[in-house]
């Protein structure tokens, strides 16, 4: 009874939803269409050859894909590195320390989100020529650092915020040094939201495509400029592969993510 | 998972830090499309290699168009400022814009008579490059050329003229598309090759001298490129030309002769399309090897160079593999390639299509009046 | 006291000169050239950045806004439905199905759309095949409506992110209290929980707002370059020309409209400040 009165609406519901799950998957079909496919002209609606030859050319050991994914991890890897030691100390200092003027350092934290970033790379890659850090890992490595900066101090000061004050006074209480508490107890208690913003910090700097674009050119060649190239020069198969490449990190990361940012450190980021 | 993943990112560092520190390595930078970087990764690097053992070649694309060459440029100049002892570049290719620059502020090195097959090539590009003086410091690696890519199935009458291809737009709009000149070169051609037509003396824009007071001549051409543009398609780029070309959403756009025939090797273009060369006169370009001054490999690089430019490279390479026109003297080519290839090149545009509308773009600052007029009076 | 100050100021302070180098200082330098010729003050560089792009300008500012409007609405509407609707299996479906867009760059979104909204692009070719469109009226998607499409369709999910978020710390007395009465639930969407919920909707959209002017490899992939907005404008100015003056001029442009986004997000915080009464 209820069912056959609730049809209509469940239809349009189902209907509603169908429509949005186009909406989200259609690009993304496309991409995975494109990657598999070997010849694809007017009029044919869908590939005219299907075939894995794209795969091989993207693949091989001299290919430029290998030695771009190679040098995105590298830079990545780099870049979590230069956030965490900047970053885990800063966000110690703004969650527990006494800091004058802390809202002012907070926004000064979050600054580089406010400004369109085109204009500031511009002229940080002149800076660079100025310094010979142009078309180096290092110039790179520093550009992705201090865009994953803002993330990390946040999402940093928000996992230590989030310890419980009360296990490390008891830790004090029964003698440990400051720094003994911390490495003991502070900062393992917040290193799930630690890693968090490491992930996140490794996933800004694989997908980071504007900084590189401007500094790393011609030398550092990554994942996101090789897309980048293939595509403009029309090679559609090879710019979809390195895509879909680009896309298993983050797509790991969003099924997993559940597990390391709780509801308890994203609820004081901000604070 | 994670055991295998952790072995697949360290296979992947490894072989990209274990990149051999050969005993003399060479760094080639080049401008242009991901297939001139492949041209040097795939093709040109290892036959080098192969006759130069213990030596590497490493290939570094700079990017599509003049902007590409403009990095080559700003890194030499980089170092050139900063009197750094040995340079990042041992070979370059680049487009002649910015070698001219390069040349007139002393960043490459005179090296075309120390090589054999400097004398293979004799036509005015190979020392003039749109206005400067390169003579020796330049070889030409090949000739391309645009033209207008139709489908036939799609155009009934093509036109012949830019003036029949404005009244074609008009009573067929949106059927014709460009890419402007932010989008790559071939779009650039297109407006140039317009304004050769409607904007005056088309000599003394490719010839000079340069006066700068031509540019407001240039008035009703631009007026009547602005209206030509409401009945024309704006496309994503030289690809965005072909890809839209291949789909069927404009009949008509300008491509380069060689990516016009690589896209239908590869089944990216219908096999009916046809190419055009409109009267007056549509540019064409050649891209040069040239040596930076303070190259870390100088006689390699020219050795490199020489190979590059060696009648069966020329033909091999260029023209069978790349479908470019070559850059030595076609001459030379003979007896190093199958008439079907050389015929391929030339069915639908004709020696003879080519002398009378094949032109070179204007010089420098020319050039850079046309881009910037076009930006204030076109696409503003 | 003060020796936890000082530790203070010294474990921020290596954070703070990275941002410190590799932001305020290109900033500036960025300003600097954009107000500066031949030695002194100057509005030249604004000038030929209006002669030249004018209607680039305007169609930036158009596209972002849009861009951020249509953002809003779907995720109010989105969010609404995680929130209020009684249907628990569409609640699940849409939870897994909104977060995708989330992870993917805008440098791969840009190259899905590229070839998915052409003129006989998959999305068109789709329609076709299911009767709903005719071959003859696809329309080619691949301008400026390509480029709010793909805005909408990668920052939306984050907008919804947070806003579903927020929604759904809210004390549901309140939302009840409404139904009880007998408000529908779109009524009880806009008139009890949106205003609940306007600062994090604000924060997010201003965020997105900010992002979009910020994106290059969008505009480059899925628009053709005429007309196209100020990232690319910059990007051609710097490598084909090399004219730094003139890509600041714009930077600063682009600056200046992030402000005006800024400034309403602060007007309205400064307003609901000024009636809680603080």
């Amino acid at each position: 009874m209820t069912a056959a009165r609730n049809l209509p609406a469940a239809t349009l519901k189902i209907f509603g939803l169908g429509l949005f799950a186009f909406a989200i998957f259609g690009p993304l079909t496309n991409l995975l269409l494109w990657s598999v496919a070997e010849r694809w002209y007017t009029p044919f609606k869908l590939p005219v050859t299907y075939g894995t030859r794209y795969w091989e050319v993207v693949f091989r050991p001299t290919g430029d894909a290998m030695a771009a994914l190679g040098t995105s991890v590298w830079i990545a890897l780099l870049t979590v590195a230069v956030s965490l030691l900047l970053s885990i100390p800063a966000g110690y200092a703004l969650a527990r320390l006494k800091l004058p003027f802390r809202a002012l350092i907070l926004i000064v934290f979050l600054l580089p989100q406010a400004f369109p970033s085109v204009a500031i790379y511009i002229n940080v890659a002149r800076i660079f020529y100025t310094l010979g850090l142009t078309g180096t890992v290092s110039g790179v490595v520093l550009v992705h650092a201090a865009h994953g900066l803002v993330y990390s101090v946040w999402i940093a000061a928000a996992a230590f915020a989030a310890v419980d004050r009360d296990l490390e006074l008891a830790a004090r209480n029964i003698g440990a040094s400051p720094l003994r508490t911390f490495f003991t107890i502070t900062l393992p208690l917040a290193t799930p939201g630690i890693i968090a913003s490491a992930i996140f910090v490794f996933l800004e700097s694989l997908d980071e495509f504007t900084g590189t674009f401007f500094v790393g050119v011609p030398q550092v060649s990554t994942l996101p400029l090789l897309l980048y190239n293939a595509s403009m020069g029309g090679n559609y198969q090879i710019a979809s592969i390195t895509a879909l490449i680009l896309l298993v990190p983050s797509v790991l990361f969003m099924l997993f993510i559940e597990r390391f940012l709780r509801s308890d450190v994203l609820s004081k980021v901000g604070h | 998972m994670t055991h295998k993943l952790a072995f697949s990112l360290a296979l992947a560092l490894g072989a990209a830090l274990a990149a051999p520190a050969g005993a003399q390595t060479l760094n080639v930078a080049t401008a242009g499309d991901q297939n001139m970087v492949d041209y040097i990764k795939d093709y040109l690097g290892p036959m080098f290699e192969k006759a130069n053992p213990g030596v590497k070649v490493v290939a570094v694309g700079t990017g599509p168009g003049d902007s590409g060459s403009q990095k080559i440029y700003e890194k030499l100049a980089a170092q050139k400022a900063a009197n750094t002892e040995k340079w990042d570049f041992d070979v370059i290719v680049a487009h002649q814009k910015m070698s001219g620059q390069m040349v007139s502020e002393g960043l490459l090195a005179k090296y075309r008579d120390r090589i054999e097959t400097g004398k293979l090539v004799s036509s005015a590009t190979a020392a003039n490059a749109l206005g400067t003086n390169v003579e020796g410091f330049v070889m030409p690696m090949f000739q391309s050329q645009t033209a207008i890519a139709y489908n036939p199935d799609m155009v009934k009458s093509v036109p012949g003229t830019y003036a029949e291809l404005a009244d074609w737009a008009k009573a067929n709009p949106k059927k014709f598309g460009y890419n402007g000149i932010k989008g790559g070169m071939s779009g650039v051609a297109f407006a140039t090759g317009w304004v050769y037509a409607f904007g005056g003396d088309a000599d003394k824009l490719q010839k000079g001298p340069y006066d700068a007071a031509t540019k407001g001549g240039w008035d009703n051409a631009l007026v009547a490129l602005k209206a030509f543009n409401q009945n024309a398609v704006i496309t994503p780029g030289n690809a965005g030309t072909l890809d839209m070309l291949n789909r069927g959403e404009i009949a008509m756009g300008p491509v380069w002769v060689d990516m016009f025939y690589t896209w239908m090797n590869d089944g990216k273009l219908p096999p009916n399309m046809k190419l055009k060369l409109l009267a007056p006169g549509m540019p064409g370009q050649p891209m040069y090897y040239a040596v930076p001054a303070r190259a870390a490999q100088a006689d390699l690089a020219a050795k490199f160079i020489a190979m590059a430019t060696s009648p069966q490279v020329q033909a091999d390479g260029i023209v069978k593999k790349f479908n470019w026109y070559p850059g030595i003297d076609a001459r030379h080519l003979e007896g190093k390639l199958d008439a079907a290839t050389w015929k391929k090149l030339f069915t639908d545009l004709t020696p003879d299509d080519l002398s009378k509308n094949a032109r070179p773009f204007p010089i420098a600052p020319y050039f850079n009046d046309i881009l910037e007029s076009y930006e204030k009076k076109v696409a503003n | 006291m003060s020796r936890s100050t000082a530790l203070g100021l010294l474990l921020v302070a290596p954070a703070l000169a990275l941002v410190a180098a590799l932001f305020l200082w290109p900033l500036g330098f960025s300003l600097i050239a954009a107000f500066t010729a031949g030695g002194e003050v100057s509005l030249a560089h604004f000038r030929k950045a209006f002669e030249l792009y004018s209607t680039d300008i305007v169609f930036t500012l158009l596209i972002v806004g849009l861009s951020t409007v249509l953002i809003a609405l779907v995720s109010i509407a989105v969010s609404g439905v995680l929130t209020l609707s009684e249907t628990g299996w569409l609640v699940a479906v849409l939870k897994q199905l909104y977060r995708w867009p989330l992870f993917i760059p805008f440098i791969v979104a840009g190259q899905c759309m590229r070839t998915f909204l052409a003129k006989n692009g998959l999305m068109n070719n789709t329609f076709v095949s299911l009767g709903v469109l005719d071959p003859s009226q696809t329309v080619s998607l691949l301008d400026w409506r390509g480029i709010v499409i793909t805005f909408v369709w990668k920052q939306a999910p984050f907008v919804i992110l947070m806003l579903a978020g927020a929604m759904a710390s809210l004390d549901r007395s309140t939302i009840e209290a409404a139904r009880n009465l007998g408000a529908s639930r779109l009524r009880s969407l806009i008139e009890i929980v949106l205003p609940q919920v306007g600062q994090t909707l604000l924060v997010a959209l201003v965020l997105s707002f900010v992002t979009m002017l910020s994106v290059l490899s969008v505009p480059m992939m899925v628009a053709g370059s005429q007309p196209t907005m100020l990232t690319v404008d910059m990007a051609f100015r710097i490598n084909a020309y090399g004219d730094y003056p003139t890509a600041n001029a714009l930077g600063v442009i682009s600056y200046a409209m992030t402000a005006v986004a800024a400034w309403i997000y602060l007007r309205h915080n400064l307003k609901q400040q000024r009636e809680a009464g603080l």
